[in-house]
């Protein structure tokens, strides 16, 4: 890949719907602040039947929704929790962006994620399993993925390609680096890109939790510690209810009365580690980290933040340090957006830049919440409160199953 | 169950379906394609009102209804046979 253009291309819109908050200003409010959601899951179709006692699945739900009235769920009353989540997180970025000033058939929409509604379909198949007969002709076209990309064309006539990518909990990044190439490519001149809720059924909590990538045992009593990334305590991920949505395109596109662009895309990478499980590789982190650095042209002493995967997972958290030191970082402010929001698997690469970008905006990290034994003390942690620190230039990682690996540079242009 | 009744759930499923005509005034001469329902729509509040009854009954069979109160009147003749 070649290297782009200073500044050439920009966040010019975001949009959020987390647990923490809906909203870029209540999530930022959130964030910095380390206010958490963390309890045992309530969502019908979460939690198993008949659970043992101290085995109920943990996480952070949305404790309402609240969709905006020009495009009101009304119109799709079939709309998943997905589908509702990325209307009214697209309806915050596309405002904040002024699409409206923008030639629809120019914008395009990609949603970073496979397998987003589980807990619908789950539901569904259990309500109408003795009664096929009667099952909705809308489950027909509402199981598709592909249905939230085409709900959300409809409700701001969007005529650009609109479409899912997936990359397991890189889904975000996935998307976000095929919107670059979309706009590098000239296809559109916005790109708006989702990384969408996952809504896990209790199949896929059971099955996260027995391969042990989802904790947790050892806070089943207290869900407001169980979320640790980084942390010695730490024994798996948890899951964070949560829907990201970036506008993206050049910076010259961009410059429409009302837009504030703070944020540029220096550098971008993916690669596999030839791998379909769910192990990480350090090589594989190691090698997407230097061709993005590579790409984007600066040194790893230049990077002045970094914003890391840091799911929780004690394999995953140490492959992610030493890959960090390997390359030159360790030096970096870093914290884990991850330890506040919990894991949003699909959401999480673009929540994770909307964290990154608010912080910027702020020049000011978020802290760290519970960690308080770091599985490396040498790394320089944002702990259990907020730190000033003007950011030039930052680093995000998402890592995913199947070997998956990204990485984005983004620099700030003030 | 008279056919009143099922007119009035055909009303009601067609309200859930096709919110805009939360306020209509519903007729048994309205027709469901005037009054803005799709074929997704047509067939959803079909099922709605089969389900309603519980009369699993293959949805062809209510293909000739022009109007509301036809389609009312169909399924209250099968529901009644069966």
């Amino acid at each position: 890949m070649q290297k782009p253009q200073s500044y050439d291309l920009v966040i010019s819109g975001a949009g959020i719907t987390s647990a923490i908050g809906q909203g870029v200003p209540a999530f930022t409010s959130a964030l910095f602040g380390g206010e958490t959601a963390f309890r045992e899951m309530r969502r019908q179709g979460r939690q198993r039947p008949q659970p043992a006692e101290g085995s109920l699945y943990l996480g952070a739900e949305l404790e309402s929704l609240a969709l905006p009235d020009r495009i009101t769920g009304h119109k799709f009353p079939s709309a998943s929790l997905s589908a509702q989540a990325a209307l009214a997180t697209v309806h915050e970025a596309w405002h904040d962006a002024r699409l409206e000033q923008v030639d629809p058939q120019r914008i395009g929409l990609i949603v970073g994620g496979s397998n987003l509604q589980q807990r619908e379909l789950l539901l569904t198949q259990e309500k109408y399993r003795d009664k096929i007969a009667f099952l909705r002709p809308t489950y027909g076209f509402a199981f598709l993925d592909s249905d939230i990309a085409a709900i959300c064309s409809e409700a701001f006539g969007i005529r650009g390609p609109c479409f899912t990518v997936g990359g397991a909990s890189a889904s975000g990044h996935v998307a976000a680096i095929q919107g670059i190439q979309a706009i590098a490519s000239g296809v559109v001149d916005a790109c708006i890109v989702v990384g969408a809720l996952t809504d896990l059924s209790y199949f896929e909590c059971q099955a996260l939790r027995s391969m042990g990538a989802m904790g947790s045992d050892r806070f089943a009593g207290q869900p407001e510690l169980a979320c640790r990334p980084f942390d010695s305590e730490s024994d798996g991920f948890i899951y964070g209810e949560s829907c990201g949505a970036i506008v993206m395109e050049r910076y010259s596109h961009a410059r429409r009365p009302g837009v504030e662009a703070i944020l540029a895309f220096s550098g971008w990478a993916m690669s596999m580690d030839a791998n379909r499980g769910p192990e990480c590789s350090l090589d594989g982190e190691v090698e997407v980290i230097r061709r993005v650095l590579q790409q984007a042209g600066i040194e790893p002493r230049e990077i002045d933040y970094v914003n890391p995967h840091g799911s929780g997972s004690s394999l995953g958290d140490r492959t992610e340090l030493q890959a960090l030191r390997a390359c030159g970082l360790s030096h970096a402010p870093i914290n884990a957006t991850k330890s506040i929001t919990g894991h949003g698997l699909s959401a999480a690469g673009v929540v994770e830049l909307i964290a990154t970008l608010v912080q910027v905006k702020a020049g000011k990290l978020h802290p760290s919440r519970n960690l308080e034994n770091p599985i490396d003390s040498s790394f320089r942690w944002i702990g259990p409160v907020a730190e000033e620190h003007p950011v030039r230039a930052a680093l995000n990682l998402s890592y995913g199953f199947g070997g998956v690996n990204t990485a984005i540079c983004l620099s700030a242009l003030r | 169950m008279t056919v009143h009744d099922i007119f009035n759930l055909i009303v009601k499923n067609t309200r859930e379906v096709v919110p805009e005509l939360g306020e209509h005034a519903f007729q048994p001469a309205d027709r469901l394609r005037d009054l803005g329902a799709n074929s997704i729509d047509r067939s959803e509040i079909l099922i709605m009102t089969l389900e309603d009854i519980s009369l699993a009954a293959p949805l062809v069979q209510f293909a000739g209804a022009s109007s509301i109160g036809e389609l009312a009147e169909l399924i209250y003749a099968k529901a009644a046979v069966l």
